[in-house]
């Protein structure tokens, strides 16, 4: 099949740039981050940050900038994404509501001209005349401003300077002024040049510096009074205006490369500086005032802050707290405090916002084995590298656990305590027990008027300062103060009570088929009416589901036989509604609840499946049938409160918290093997938690802030590379690099903790007896004090707690380029089998390299084999017993032999750098670094490889996959996904030898790394769209992505939908989306093909009803064996199962 | 020590004061923002398509005839004169897409 869908599952969480400004008002401060292809709005308020909206736009962002024009009341957006559109955006708030109006657009792409390799360069004039672009090598491209003209047209100037490192425009200039920091064959230099705006030419500028520092990196305007710019070097920082010139070289800067500024006074006297370690600098520019009333600088000085994140953007918000975004580790909220905390640090962090970027590899495990798939990934780097472990569902944090066997029920009390639970009573068959909360302490108690004789089947607070317990055996009101029972009610004929529910001043007790209304009263529980319902009750539920309401004058019932869902209106009992349910399965549980203000009615069954509707209070009716799978054992409905919002917990083998987000239901699986019964707990020692018990423990615990994916984070302190799982001995093995520079330590300063392969419980060196550099003993690093040195360490973790059991670092200049888990051959040993190459800085390209076969057991790891090759390997991969490996331009099979040594059976050559390996079967897919993908034939009988077919187009390759026999997936450097396709039936050899391109596809998105997989759990029969497979992909923005397959008929249709709704929503910024998705490269650009775009998709369910209903009309759907009209319901229904799957 | 972190400058002095580290999940992520009216575009940005050299050698010929060849100058072009300076007139013969 040909034929794909793809969508984000985790949104991209690195953070490229920012701005700050007023731009959703006049008065709000405003946060702006770019993160990829989308940004994000916040405001700055007492309580923190405020998000007001999240902004897709169709490219990716390469330049954000705020400005205000002369006659602006607030400040307007300039983007420019890496496809070269351009737009200035404004922001119109009306409520609580935003609209973004493009004020102007177009794409600024010249035909000709090579992209600069140091990226894209946008700047805008301070006094908003002009924005300057620098798109192309030796061209430097400028728009006016004007406010009058329909067209901003934008026209080129030549460059003399082809390699451009930083560029600004300067400060109280009277016409716009350039300064940018250049590099030639002398060195680096600093020049400013006028813009000329009628002659459409530079003209010679006020000052220039030629060679400043070698490393020159960045330069910032400096505001009036000052003026001129600081230029930041890799040891030096310089402040010049063209007279004034005054260079400081403080010792703390050497640690690393400044690589970020922030400015936090308007008047440019004090600015933020980060570098790639993380630690946070405060340039000062001390004035002078001389006689004649003008400021100068006297002098610069750079005093330590602490130690945070590594920045990628610096912003100051508001009274000290400032936005630290990272592209390679958490973005951070930080506090400047004037006096140092005890660890010396002027910096307090305040909030963290996770990132995964960048995703450098991944794996998907079934650790729990619930049939759920998790992704672990390498993310980060340096100091702020750690594996992410990434799961669908909500994660619950045990704070204490019991053994009890054979719980049947729990409930909070309440008793004498103000704002509390202080007790909690648990059911037993044929008996009932109270726990006393005291702190963290659990004990039994007695509670007076309480029957610990029976099994209890409700009991909470009631009005007037009571507790209702409701037995098998009888009701029983118990009053607090003092405690003892008020009054009690039997069954008239004295029969078993089977079922009961009750809310605060209500209760209804089903015995068998006959129903009992009662109103709570001051020490006594008042029969209100009664009624016998057709069949045995199954579950019932009194709500209260009336917004505030202390009572309810809905009845839900669950019956037996019919399999019906009723509606009663009490005191009555009057039937309102009776929905059947169909099939043999009861009802076990049913619930009336209010998500986001809408009333739900959710009835689970025996069988683990769930029917929920739309509630109407006022008749009771049902409308909008749906079902879902949960389970597959009988569920219980049980709600609770959770950041101030209703959620339902549905305990059954699989549990499941339900909630509501953008007014849709969402069913999110939790980190629990299985759940019998749940109560929420709010005690002086437990608060806003949970209790939950299954067949033999309670536990106690608080719930993770709802989400869809769950994220944990393992910190490494240290860049991982690769990762992968071996089942056997459960545990991960990772590849991971850190730089040994020395002492970094800084005067005044804790010391960082330090990374994770000197803190192992175990660690080995590598020796090797082939290669000769494998004397050196670096693993402390202790002799290379000021040279640094990439040192790589293959880590074992513990696959249940994360711990670093074993760190074995390398051979000195050994890099580690790949690394798998495999068995090779008949001997069932699993084995850690890591590729290196010994890098050297004279050759461009690694000449030696090993593979080294480690096995891991009970706490040791042990070298079983090494072999030396002439290159790097750059992957690896198990086959058929063999182990593949891609070394340089080629791609060698190596048996292993009884004597557990790998021996070379047979090579392919024809690649430049072969940098990729899958395999299925006897075929194997390898990627170039530049010529696409390959498709090999493994001959058994000759012990070759054939090559099958390949794709003749150029494509520097980032990552491949294998979809189906005939499909092949891959990403390139360009941000495009494509799917190439053997045609075996072709008539010709020629034919047959060259891979179709079926799909094209522009992402947005760096892929790293594909995997086969799935962060869902798949339940058969539950979806009835046909998708099928499952390919997860990581990113180096921190997104993951899922690719899945669909047949020729449901793509067409959503093709056509996806054609109507890229109509309907407008996009920011007038890209249009077939642009934006066409397969993109500097040679070519091809519109998309073969792929639907599952975000613009999933986006339908977030328009209003009439906005559905236009994309909807007049769209065929193919229903059984006939077309007719879909509906907006059907559509709902298909994309809502679309969000299902990832 | 710290002095140089006095007088931080403020904007709101509420701002934050009523954060508190606890809550700090509390910050949920933005909704999304999905536009489904169109509003017209002021202005349109568009690019030069003219290669630079190009217009070096026309300003070049331009300096060095403005006063001979002014009058066939005119009876060329004045049809595609409508605005700008005159170093881009022979270059939008160049031009006519302008996206």
């Amino acid at each position: 099949m040909a034929y794909n869908y793809v969508v984000t599952a985790h949104k991209p969480t690195s953070v490229s740039n920012g701005v700050t400004g007023h731009f959703t008002s006049p008065s709000d401060l405003n946060l702006i981050i770019a993160k990829n292809t989308r940004i994000e709005i916040y405001v700055v308020t007492p309580e923190g940050l405020r998000p007001i909206k999240e902004i897709m736009i169709y490219g990716k962002i390469a330049v954000i900038e705020l400005f205000r024009p002369p006659g602006e009341t607030k400040d307007l957006l300039f983007l420019l994404t890496h496809r070269y559109n351009a737009m200035t955006l404004e922001c119109q708030m009306d409520g609580e509501n935003i609209e973004i109006i493009t004020r102007a657009h177009g794409n600024v792409q010249d035909q000709i001209g090579r992209p600069s390799e140091t990226g894209i360069i946008g700047i805008i004039d301070p006094e908003c005349r002009v924005i300057g672009l620098r798109l192309y090598d030796g061209l430097f491209k400028v728009f006016q401003l004007e406010k009058e003209n329909r067209e901003l047209k934008a026209f080129s100037i030549r460059m003399e300077e082809l390699i451009v490192i930083d560029m600004a425009f300067l400060y109280g200039c009277q016409t716009p002024t350039v300064a940018f920091i250049h590099q030639d064959q002398s060195g680096r230099h600093v020049k400013t040049y006028e813009i000329s705006l009628r002659d459409k030419d530079f003209q010679k500028g006020p000052w220039k510096q030629d060679n400043v520092e070698t490393m020159a990196s960045m330069l910032i305007p400096i505001p009036e009074p000052f003026g001129g710019t600081v230029i930041i070097g890799e040891e030096s920082i310089t402040y010049h205006n063209g007279f004034n010139y005054i260079a400081i070289a403080p010792p703390q800067i050497k640690l690393s490369p400044i690589n970020c500024y922030g400015k936090v006074d308007a008047n440019g006297s004090r600015y933020l500086l980060g570098n790639f370690s993380g630690d946070l600098f405060m340039l000062i520019l001390e004035k002078e005032e001389r006689m004649d009333g003008t400021v100068t600088v006297k002098d610069l000085k750079v005093e330590t802050l602490g130690v945070t994140t590594i920045p990628e953007k610096i912003l100051y918000l508001d009274n000290g707290v400032v936005f630290l975004g990272s592209h390679v580790g958490d973005s951070q909220l930080v506090k400047l405090n004037s006096k140092r905390d005890s660890s010396g640090s002027y910096v307090q962090v305040m909030e963290t916002f996770t990132n995964l970027g960048p995703i450098l590899d991944m794996v998907v495990v079934d650790l729990e084995r619930q049939g759920q798939g998790q992704l672990v990934t390498c993310s980060g780097a340096v100091k702020e590298g750690s594996l992410r472990i990434i799961r669908n569902g909500i994660g619950i944090n045990e704070h204490a656990s019991i053994d009890l066997p054979g719980i049947k029920g729990i409930w909070p009390l309440r008793v004498n305590s103000e704002k509390y639970d202080n007790m909690m009573v648990m059911s037993f068959v044929g008996q009932s027990r109270v726990l006393q909360l005291s702190g963290e302490e659990v004990e039994e108690t007695e509670l007076p008027g309480f029957d610990g004789d029976n099994q209890t089947f409700v009991c909470n607070n009631v009005s007037f300062n009571q507790i209702l317990q409701i037995t098998q055996a009888s009701m029983r009101l118990i009053q607090c103060s003092p405690p003892s029972l008020a009054a009690e009610w039997k069954h008239p004929k004295g029969k078993n009570i089977s079922l009961a529910c009750c809310n605060n001043t209500q209760v209804v007790i089903a015995a068998g088929s006959e129903l009992f209304y009662f109103k709570i009263e001051d020490g006594k529980v008042s029969l209100k009416s009664n009624t016998t319902v057709e069949h045995e009750v199954a579950c019932l539920d009194i709500g209260p589901v009336e917004g505030g309401s202390e009572s309810s004058s809905l009845l839900a019932v669950g019956l037996w036989t019919d399999i019906s869902a009723r509606l009663f209106r009490l005191p009555d009992f009057e039937s309102l509604h009776v929905e059947m349910l169909g099939g043999e399965i009861i009802p076990r549980s049913i619930l009336m609840a209010t998500f986001e203000g809408v009333q739900y009615l959710l009835c689970a069954l025996g069988d683990g499946s769930l029917f929920y509707f739309i509630l109407d209070v006022k008749t009771g009716y049902l409308s909008e049938k749906k079902k879902v799978t949960l389970g597959t054992q009988p569920t219980m409905l049980r709600t609770f409160r959770s950041l101030s919002t209703t959620n339902v917990f549905a305990c059954s083998d699989r549990p499941t918290v339900i909630y509501s987000s953008n007014h849709k239901l969402v069913f999110s699986n939790v980190n629990l093997k299985e759940v019998n019964h749940m109560c929420p707990l709010n005690s002086d020692g437990y608060p806003d938690s949970l209790a939950l018990s299954n067949d033999t423990t309670l536990m106690i615990g608080t719930i993770d802030e709802i989400q869809k994916l769950h994220i944990r984070t393992i910190p490494l302190r240290e860049s991982p590379r690769r990762i992968a799982y071996q089942e056997p001995t459960q545990t991960f093995g990772v590849i991971s690099c850190r730089v040994d520079s020395g002492e970094r330590n800084l005067p005044g300063f804790e010391p960082l903790p330090p990374p994770a392969s000197l803190t192992a419980l175990n660690t080995s060196t590598a020796t090797s007896k082939l290669l000769p550099s494998g004397g050196g003993g670096s693993a402390g690093g202790e002799q290379a004090v000021s040279e640094e040195q990439e040192i790589y360490s293959l880590l074992i973790l513990r696959q249940s707690t994360f711990e670093v059991l074993h760190a074995h670092t390398l051979l000195p200049g050994e890099c580690t380029t790949s690394l798998i888990s495999a068995t090779l051959g008949e001997d069932p040993t699993p084995y850690y089998i890591v590729g290196t190459a010994i890098v050297s800085p004279e050759e461009a390209e690694p000449k030696s390299g090993r593979i080294i076969v480690f096995h891991y057991n009970e706490g040791k790891l042990t070298m079983v084999a090494e072999k030396e090759i002439k290159g790097a390997a750059y992957s690896m991969v198990p086959f058929n017993g063999k182990l593949l490996a891609s070394v340089n331009s080629t791609v060698r099979l190596f048996e292993w032999t009884s004597e557990k040594e790998l021996r070379l059976e047979c090579s392919h050559f024809n690649n430049i750098l072969a940098l990729y390996l899958k395999s299925k079967g006897d075929f194997v897919l390898v990627a170039d670094l530049m010529k696409s993908i390959t498709l090999l034939g493994y001959k058994h009988m000759q012990d070759a490889f054939e090559e099958i077919a390949r794709d003749c187009n150029v494509k520097f390759m980032t990552a491949i996959e294998i979809l189906d026999d005939d499909n092949f997936i891959g990403a390139d450097n360009s941000y495009n996904l494509f799917v190439c396709q053997k045609d075996s039936a072709a008539t010709t050899d020629e034919e047959r030898s060259q891979m179709q391109e079926v799909g094209l596809y522009h992402l947005g998105e760096f892929v790293n790394v594909f995997r086969h997989g799935s962060l869902v759990m798949h339940h058969a029969g539950e979806n009835t769209i046909p998708v099928q497979g499952s390919v997860l992909f990581g990113t180096t923005n921190g997104a993951v992505g899922m690719v899945a397959q669909l047949p020729q008929e449901f793509y067409n249709f959503l093709f056509e939908v996806q054609n109507r709704l890229s109509k309907v929503i407008k996009s920011v910024g007038k890209v249009q989306h077939s642009f934006w998705r066409s397969f993109y490269t500097e040679q070519k650009r091809d519109a998309s093909t073969g792929f639907i775009d599952g975000d613009l998709l999933e986006s339908f369910l977030d328009l209003s009803r009439d906005k559905m209903q236009e994309v909807v009309q007049g769209l065929q759907m193919d229903d059984g064996d006939m077309k007719r009209d879909a509906t907006v319901d059907d559509l709902v229904k298909t994309i809502e199962e679309l969000t299902r799957i990832h | 020590m710290g002095d140089f972190l006095e007088g931080l400058p403020s904007y709101n002095e509420s701002n934050f004061t009523r954060f508190h580290a606890d809550s700090s999940h509390r910050s949920s992520k933005p909704t999304v923002y999905i536009s489904t009216k169109d509003y017209p575009s002021e202005q349109v940005i568009t690019t030069e398509k003219t290669s630079i050299l190009l217009r070096y050698l026309h300003q070049q010929w331009d300096k060095k005839n403005t006063s001979k060849k002014r009058d066939s100058q005119k009876a060329n072009l004045s049809e595609a004169a409508t605005e700008g300076g005159s170093s881009s007139k022979v270059a939008r013969v160049n031009s006519t897409d302008s996206s």
